[in-house]
């Protein structure tokens, strides 16, 4: 088994994952859980696809694909931050959602026909520079393409954020003492809505890169339960950039272990090595353990004016 | 205060069904069709004679299934959303002891049944144990089991009971197979999807235990604080939940589907979620919703052959619905809402 | 206080309105700068909601603020802190896991910058921390200090936003005498500076001692503005509570019947000062009531969370009715006859979203009176016809018994709590804090009804940080102070100078 191209490969899945992970941390931090972020990607992924296909570049789809991911949350946003529903249960209701509205839409744009419409692949940097080469420390921080380097340089920016900005902690407040916060003259629900216009974003984009860097088609589907992965990588991280990251390259290394292995292997169903990112996902969280270090108000809706 | 919030809970998915069937009626003139004319197709599919009303049956009774067992489990404040997995290992023992065990007729439907109720309770145990004893969030590990059950089913039909070169299972044999309810297209599945729900009705509301259950997932704490043993309880509606599930993939493979294909139960266990909340998780509404929502899909096929309006429009609309039934639901529980309804009450006291 | 002390602040007919509950009627009062002006009342008197109004919480449905002779309309605490009002809450607006630092310069809208320049903002909170004698380590964890510690973290937080004006909600509820003794220092310092104090308290003892002026509110009007110098305690007393009132007098026992629970060296937690026991060891018998006297946080949960079976000792025994406890659950202790009413009502008493009704019978479904079958089939007429029963005899207030138990006021949701537990005829009746939040009334109620249980056979243990209770209705009293139990004293006469000193741990 080739180290060398096991880890690129590793890198290459993870991405979309660090964009949702990013996504949902943004969404926690704020004191949101999102477990829509599985439909938001999906809706994402479809818009960029469709965008990517017919104006053909893939860069103009990824930032329609943050524009729908946005406008997906914002159904959220304003359902659980204005009108206090539960953010579980309407995070269930954008999954079921915004799904079908990307299959329909699919549908109308290119019928029903068996054959799988094709897009391009966002250029890799090596590629825009014109460099060919086989060294694996140039193919591992050339041949990417320039959404790996945003994905990455989104860690370093929100780790920053929130360890050293003013802004960072009056947000983190938001998520862990919102009455607190506004006693202190933080907008509690600007900066939730704030939160969810991130949260769409990234989301939509890591959706958007499954269909523009990752694949050249789109199928129902196809994000497979990354948005679920990558609410175990925030838990996994312990909330904070740098172990989201750690937890999206386990799971990222993970699913290019289990494409390697099938290869490799001919007794073994091949399936059973599909399960390995999920299984590996249950592990992780069983070992985990139960103390709770999630930002202390997440999961609570806030009322202003409370009797 | 209660007949309020009866009023609620009927008149907001009454009103969000009504908005979403409004904006799919949009979508559909958009589309060039006549909306009146489709809505019109779409209700003769579903109701309009016997064979299809069996039919709108049928294509029910899996979600009814999902359904309590998504009503079952949140009622405990578990959120199994493995509803799916559950279904599918269900399915997966029924495919065995259908086409391996010599056993037919009764019996052998028994058997399966049981075997698939089994096997979807334990299946939910496995996050049901995780969260009582490593304190789990069951959320993500269902999902999760979701998937694995579907490759798991994607290994009996490509490889273990596949059938010649085409991937998929034999054919449950036609002794095994459920014997139809009423003559119609919808097997005894149907009316045993029911009667699970009646009794889910009566445990909850009309037991002991299951005001327990109920109040174990309306306030854990109090409870454990007034006696109730919260993880024997937690640990139940998980198994509980998951053998209503299980027992429905068992019923579903012996009277509608007979093999396990790719596609099979694809979204059944989140449409059981999203009808489960949609019916703020009473059990007979629950039914409804389902029926109302197969009554959506079957139609559409119907809809789609006579005007050409593709049947992605009914499952817009169930997404629409769900949108705007949770919104609403919530919405009426804020206190700015509230104040409105009681101070006009008090101003006419 | 100067001759031409200048006024700093005037709130006039500031009237709030809760739909048909008028929490504020008409209040008037002003402060002098370096003042320490209190405003006194008892619980539900619209203290906090008044303060509330004016820290830009709550909008008042009539009336005017001006803040040093201007009008002001405060729309939300970001405005009042501009306009120099500070405000320590009574339950601290801290964020437990961010350092005192990060607290202190929270939402602070003054500085420059996106990054944070932690050394001049740790100089600068240094500077004042020094000027007014507040101890604080600048990086430690909230969850790190001590109440008294978090106390003088919010009020730097107040004065680090250059307030004049600092009100204290209660801020002594929580305090040993020691730290109280520590915040009136702290408060004499201020209003040297020029400063001026809202105190607000029900606390007459410590009023008098530190007041200027004091307002006495009373079911959310003003009574009036008094000098600190030219009252007593008995006229504040009567001018609280709205008529000459002698303290009930509830006869104590000195003989009581046979033990009901006997607690022998027991520990939980033993090295923590503020959630555990140390080789606590006492008894309650059957017909007296044993009141537990010291301020919050000094192992008195942990106490009512052993005795009624929620939490395991990890060391000594526990004896119930004589015989020993194997095993801690609650619903083993339930089955003995021991009633609980918990500390929080609506975490731990009451299933908020059920109704009145169903939480009148929660421990008792499986009875004969409410199902067939031993739980099978639940008969609820029978079940509303208790209910109604219960509404009746111990007046809970609601609009029918199928109301959901979470709209109810706090006292009436007090009244089903004491409604199920007491009806089950208890044996050992564990109450943890239980009149807190409630009106004068609902208190007298609840201390008829212990004491009747009391008459009836059943040990109580009482559990509470309001001292006056604990001498109203204590047989015996005994004082806990960092797990430990400090000493025991008879509840008829009892040496209230002494049982202060141990409370604090002297």
């Amino acid at each position: 088994m080739d180290i060398a191209n096991l880890i690129l490969a590793a890198i290459r899945i993870s991405s979309p994952l660090i964009f949702l992970s990013l996504a949902e941390l943004y969404s926690q931090r704020a004191g949101l859980v999102n477990i829509g972020i599985e439909g938001i990607a999906a809706i994402g992924s479809l818009v960029g696809f469709l965008v990517s296909v017919t104006t053909g570049s893939p860069v103009l789809g990824v930032l329609a694909g943050a524009a729908a991911g946005i406008l997906v949350n914002m159904i959220f946003a304003f359902a659980t931050v204005t009108l206090c529903a539960e953010q579980i249960v309407y995070g269930m209701a954008i999954n079921i959602f915004a799904p079908a509205l990307a299959a329909f839409i699919y549908r109308v744009y290119f019928g029903s026909g068996s054959t799988l419409v094709q897009g391009d692949l966002m250029a890799t940097l090596e590629s825009m520079l014109g460099i060919k080469s086989d060294h694996f420390l140039v193919n591992l921080s050339l041949d990417q393409t320039p959404m790996v380097y945003i994905a990455y340089g989104l860690v370093i920016i929100t780790g920053i954020y929130f360890s050293r900005t003013r802004s960072g902690l009056n947000f983190k407040a938001v998520g862990e003492y919102p009455k607190a916060a506004a006693t202190l003259g933080i907008n509690v629900n600007k900066t939730r809505y704030m939160a969810c216009v991130i949260c769409g974003a990234l989301a939509g984009i890591g959706g958007a890169y499954l269909t523009t860097c990752y694949s050249r088609t789109y199928v129902d589907g196809n994000v497979a339960g990354r948005g679920f992965i990558a609410l175990a990588a925030v838990i996994f991280g312990r909330w904070n950039a740098w172990g989201v990251l750690a937890a999206c390259l386990f799971f990222g290394f993970c699913d290019a272990l289990q494409i390697r292995l099938q290869v490799v292997s001919n007794t073994i169903p091949y399936q059973f090595f599909q399960m390995i990112p999920y299984a590996a996902t249950i592990l992780v969280l069983a070992m985990v353990g139960v103390k709770k270090a999630g930002p202390k108000a997440c999961g609570q809706p806030y009322r202003k004016e409370e009797r | 205060m209660k007949r309020n919030d009866f009023a609620a809970r009927v008149f907001i998915p009454v009103v969000s069904i009504l908005i979403s069937f409004l904006i799919g009626a949009v979508i559909i003139a958009a589309m060039g069709a006549n909306p009146l004319e489709a809505l019109q197709y779409l209700w003769k599919g579903a109701f309009g004679n016997v064979r299809n009303l069996g039919t709108t049956f049928a294509r029910a009774t899996p979600l009814i299934f999902t359904t309590l067992c998504a009503c079952f489990a949140y009622r405990c404040g578990v959120f199994n959303l493995g509803g799916e997995g559950q279904f599918i290992i269900g399915a997966i023992l029924a495919c065995f002891i259908a086409t391996k065990v010599p056993l037919t007729g009764v019996p052998a439907i028994l058997l399966c049944a049981a075997a698939g109720a089994v096997g979807g309770g334990l299946w939910a145990m496995i996050a049901g144990l995780l969260k009582v004893y490593r304190g789990q969030n069951e959320m993500i590990i269902t999902i999760m089991l979701n998937y694995i059950a579907t490759l798991l089913m994607g290994v009996v039909y490509t490889n273990w009971l596949r059938d010649g070169n085409i991937p998929q299972t034999a054919a449950v044999p036609d002794e095994v197979k459920l014997p139809s309810f009423l003559g119609m297209r919808a097997t005894i599945a149907f009316p045993i999807a029911l009667i699970i729900g009646l009794l889910i009705f009566y445990y909850l509301f009309s037991t002991s235990s299951g005001f327990r259950l109920r109040a174990v997932g309306l306030n854990a704490t109090a409870a454990k604080v007034n006696g109730f043993n919260i993880k024997h309880y937690v640990l139940m509606s998980f198994a509980v939940s998951g053998a209503i599930a299980g027992l429905g993939g068992a019923l579903e493979l012996l009277g509608t589907q007979f093999r396990l294909i790719n596609g099979f139960a694809a979204g059944y266990g989140f449409d059981g979620v999203a009808m489960a909340l949609i019916a703020s998780l009473h059990p007979l509404t629950g039914i409804l919703v389902a029926v109302f929502f197969a009554a959506l899909r079957v139609g559409s096929t119907m809809m789609q052959t006579a005007t050409g309006v593709p049947t992605s429009v009914s499952d817009i609309i169930q997404a629409l619905v769900i949108v705007f039934t949770v919104a609403g639901l919530a919405m009426v529980r804020l206190p700015a809402f509230r104040n409105l309804f009681t101070r006009k009450a008090r101003k006419e006291a | 206080m100067t001759d031409r002390a200048e006024e700093i602040l005037r709130m006039e007919h500031i009237t709030k309105q809760f739909d048909s509950v008028y929490a504020n009627r008409d209040v008037s009062f002003n402060v002098l700068s370096g003042e320490i002006h209190t405003l006194l009342g008892e619980n539900g008197a619209g203290k906090s909601t008044l303060m509330n109004v004016l820290f830009g919480l709550y909008q008042p449905t009539e009336g005017e603020i001006y803040i040093r002779g201007q009008k002001v309309k405060i729309e939300s605490p970001a405005q009042a802190v501009r306009l120099g009002i500070g405000m320590v809450h009574q339950h601290f607006m801290l964020v437990e896991a961010m350092t005192v630092f990060e607290n202190i310069i929270l939402g602070d809208t003054r500085a420059k910058g996106i990054f944070i320049d932690r050394n001049a903002r740790k100089k600068e909170i240094l500077a004042l921390s020094e000027k007014y004698g507040l101890e604080a380590d600048p990086d430690q964890l909230i969850t790190e200090l001590s109440v008294g510690a978090q106390q003088r973290v919010e009020i730097l937080k107040a004065l680090y936003r250059g307030c004049d004006l600092l009100v204290l909600d209660e801020p002594t509820a929580a305090l040993t005498d020691l730290e109280t003794e520590g915040l009136f220092e702290i408060m004499k310092k201020l209003t040297e500076e020029g400063k001026s104090v809202i105190f607000i308290s029900h606390k007459m003892r410590e009023v008098l001692r530190i007041s200027d002026r004091i307002t006495i509110l009373r079911a959310g009007q003003t009574v009036e503005t008094v000098n600190a110098s030219e009252v007593t305690g008995e006229t504040l007393a009567a001018k609280m509570i709205g008529r000459e009132l002698k303290p009930p007098q509830y006869p104590k026992t000195e003989e009581a019947g046979e033990d009901v629970i006997v607690l022998d060296h027991v520990s939980y937690h033993k090295e923590s000062k503020h959630n555990g026991l140390n080789d606590v060891s006492l008894r309650i018998r059957r017909g007296e009531v044993v009141g537990i006297a010291g301020v919050d946080g000094n192992g008195q949960s942990q106490l009512a969370m052993l005795t009624t079976g929620n939490i395991t000792p990890e060391e000594g025994t526990i004896e119930l009715k004589r015989s020993k406890v194997v095993k801690f659950d609650p619903n083993g202790f339930i089955l003995e006859n021991v009633s609980h009413i918990p500390e929080d009502r609506n975490k731990a008493g009451l299933i908020g979203n059920m109704s009145v009704a169903d939480n009148l019978v929660l421990k008792t479904t499986t009875d004969s009176r409410f199902s067939d079958w031993n739980g099978f089939h639940l008969k609820k007429k029978a079940i509303r016809q208790y209910a109604g029963e219960m509404q009746g005899k111990y007046d809970i207030r609601c609009s029918s018994v199928d109301q959901e138990a979470r709209n109810l006021s706090g006292g009436n949701q007090q009244k089903v709590i004491l409604a199920r537990e007491l009806e089950a005829e208890p044996d050992l009746l564990v109450a943890v804090h239980p009149t807190r939040g409630l009106d004068i009334g609902a208190t007298r109620f609840v201390h008829d009804t212990v004491i009747a249980q009391r008459e009836a056979g059943c040990g109580v243990l009482l559990i509470s940080a309001d001292f006056d209770e604990i001498l109203e209705i204590s047989d015996r009293i005994l004082v806990m102070f960092e797990g430990k139990i400090m000493g025991e004293y008879p509840g008829k006469n009892p040496p209230v100078g002494e049982i202060s000193l141990a409370m604090a741990g002297k």
